[in-house]
């Protein structure tokens, strides 16, 4: 049915959807850059999904992934350029200084909820865009590099660049530590006490309360995890993509990775087939825009309607069963 | 003197839309729907508007084009919600993203460029007068229908105990759905004002986070139409005050970040015993 929908739009666009769709894949998986490119926007996309997964596991809606990956990139960005020491103590810094700010944002959704009640799903919006702004400021103003013509700090040196997976392309190993990282979640979920805590506090928060599990001290837990995923994923844009913040780090990969989670069914190991369904769409999408001329909003707009659409089914499917 | 004017009609430009939103958003929310799609809403009204005012040549049309959107888009959340079991917020973030999308992609569709539209006919100073009162008129309006009105007891007893609203015999969730709409209307007038009213042209990503503004700016009005108005009032004289204190040096982003600054503030409950309906948000069985 999206598939349909797609057409339509293209149709609409006075393109051949047929052509679309083909400059779409071709865009994406056509040769060695564009699948570099596909699994750059996977890696981009896996870290963010993973956060917004693991909060939801424990019942809590962290809208603000977005605002984390920023602020997780800005830290990196900012601890990359100032280290002159080798790689191998710098790369873990800068990834640790993303994690580090991504998980602060997420903690201060977590304190809010933990310990005012306060409504998680508006404090992540509200430092979402918090986020946007405090990076646009720093990186407009006081902490723009000399001579750069984008908003962007200065360039990490290329000792401190993650070393690159694919020759040839801008695929680095963050991949490896996004699939690493989907295993361990997967692990954690399905086979430790902490893992049982969360999804507790998720699916049953009263019986959670009463065996014992302290919800407020889970909830800033799960938000500071969270956040700390997506500043992780951030920090490896940062290393591995731009090897310098910009404030353009990231194309809404926050929001698009609530439907990689939905579509990933919140299980860490499908997520990485989802988000790579999304990184082609991601990456096909300009190619379908420069050769099929279908603009390519097409797929924020696709995105929009596969939340609704899975979302729906995700609900309406037990139901049915039972009726 | 003509400084002071200035800031003030700047004042309640900047607020009108604020306004409409956050009415929006108290409607939703007393009726128990956290609704987070007013961003999409205004996106939605603002670029319908502007096509339809350009196809047809009647910003008129365009204006009643527009706020058929803003109902559109936000029943939408509302038959999800109540009929699907969507979750709200997952159903409010796809919303927005497919109105970004949908309006971005529109923008080529219709007017053959990307990014923004070209100037079409629009509503005019006095359109623009008459939008500006409305917003007021409708804070005063809704406080009174929420107030005084079965209907609206009815409304706001959805979003505090739906089952109770059952057993008197009332649909809750045709109740929800009828809140979206009504509150569809009220963003879609907001996304109308921005396109039409304040200026003649729709650009991508004009509303700038209006429409989650207006969400704290229900929560420091205390889910009250005034009181929602009143916080939207507020937040639009500070985005006025930027342009001022720009010149004296103050980053522009500071000022921007204020009105959330003050929603997380107002999380904490330093703003007084706010309290979300009870049932704000949360979904409802069977």
């Amino acid at each position: 049915m999206l598939l349909t929908i797609a057409a339509a739009a293209m149709a609409l666009a006075g393109a051949n959807p047929l052509d679309g769709f083909a400059a779409l894949l071709r865009g994406a998986l056509g040769g060695t850059h564009q699948i570099g490119e596909t699994l750059v926007a996977t890696t981009s996309l896996l870290f963010p999904s993973l956060a917004v997964a693991f909060a939801f596991r424990a019942g809590l809606f962290n809208i603000g992934a977005e605002g984390q990956l920023v602020i997780g990139g800005l830290c990196a960005g900012l601890v990359g350029a100032a280290l002159t020491v080798p790689g191998w103590i710098a790369i873990p810094l800068i990834l640790f200084a993303g994690a580090f700010g991504g998980g602060a944002w997420g903690g201060i959704a977590g304190a809010l909820r933990a310990r005012f009640g306060g409504n998680e799903v508006i404090a992540t919006l509200m430092l979402n865009i918090i986020a946007a702004l405090l990076a646009n400021y720093l990186v407009v103003g006081p902490l723009h590099a000399a001579g750069a013509t984008g908003a962007e700090t200065a360039g990490l040196p290329e000792s401190s660049w993650l070393p690159i997976l694919l020759p040839d392309t801008r695929l680095s190993i963050a991949l490896l530590f996004g699939l690493a990282l989907a295993g361990l979640l997967a692990f954690v979920f399905r086979r430790t006490v902490f893992g049982y805590a969360l999804r507790a506090a998720g699916d049953a928060p009263e019986a959670a309360k009463r065996a014992g599990i302290d919800l407020p001290r889970t909830a800033l837990l799960a938000m500071t995890l969270s956040g700390a995923i997506a500043g992780f994923g951030g920090a490896t844009i940062v290393a591995g993509v731009l090897h310098r913040f910009n404030v353009a780090l990231s194309p809404g990969y926050g929001f698009i990775a609530i439907a990689v989670a939905l579509v990933g069914d919140l299980d860490p190991l499908w997520i990485v087939l989802a988000a790579f369904a999304f990184g082609i769409l991601q990456s096909g999408s300009l190619t379908m825009q420069a050769f099929a001329h279908v603009p390519k909003d097409v797929v924020t707009f696709v995105e929009g309607l596969a939340i609704l659409a899975l979302a729906t089914r995700r609900f309406v499917a037990p139901r049915g069963a039972a009726a | 003197m003509d400084e002071l004017r200035g800031f003030l009609a700047l004042t309640l430009i900047k607020a009108t839309p604020l306004i409409f939103a956050a009415l929006a958003g108290v409607v939703c929310e007393r009726a128990g729907i956290l609704n987070i799609a007013l961003e999409g809403g205004l996106t939605a009204a603002a670029f319908t508007a502007v096509a339809v005012s350009f196809g047809t040549g009647s910003p008129l049309l365009g204006l009643a084009a527009g706020v058929l959107a803003g109902m559109a888009l936000c029943a939408l959340l509302g038959v999800a919600a109540t009929r699907f079991h969507v979750d709200q917020i997952v159903a409010g973030t796809g919303l927005n993203l497919l109105a970004a999308g949908g309006t971005a992609f529109g923008l080529v569709v219709v007017f053959g460029q990307p990014g923004a539209s070209p100037e079409v006919r629009a509503l005019g100073t006095p359109g623009e007068c008459v939008l500006i009162v409305a917003a007021f008129a409708c804070a005063f309006l809704l406080q009174a229908v929420l107030d005084r009105t079965p209907w609206g007891l009815r409304l706001r007893a959805c979003g505090e105990n739906p089952q109770a609203v059952r057993s008197a015999g009332v649909d809750p969730r045709g109740m929800r759905v009828a809140a979206t709409v009504v509150g569809g209307a009220l963003a879609g007038l907001g996304g109308v004002f921005l396109s039409l009213g304040e200026l003649d042209i729709y650009s991508d990503g004009m509303t700038a986070g209006r429409g989650f503004i207006a969400l704290a700016a229900v929560i420091f009005g205390r889910w009250t139409p005034l009181g929602a108005a009143a916080a939207a009032l507020a937040f639009g004289a500070l985005s006025a005050l930027q342009f001022v204190l720009q010149r004296a040096g103050v980053p522009s982003e500071l000022m921007q970040a204020l009105p959330y600054l003050a929603a997380l503030a107002a999380l904490t409950g330093i703003a007084g015993r706010a309290r979300a309906p009870a049932a704000d948000g949360v979904p409802m069985e069977g």
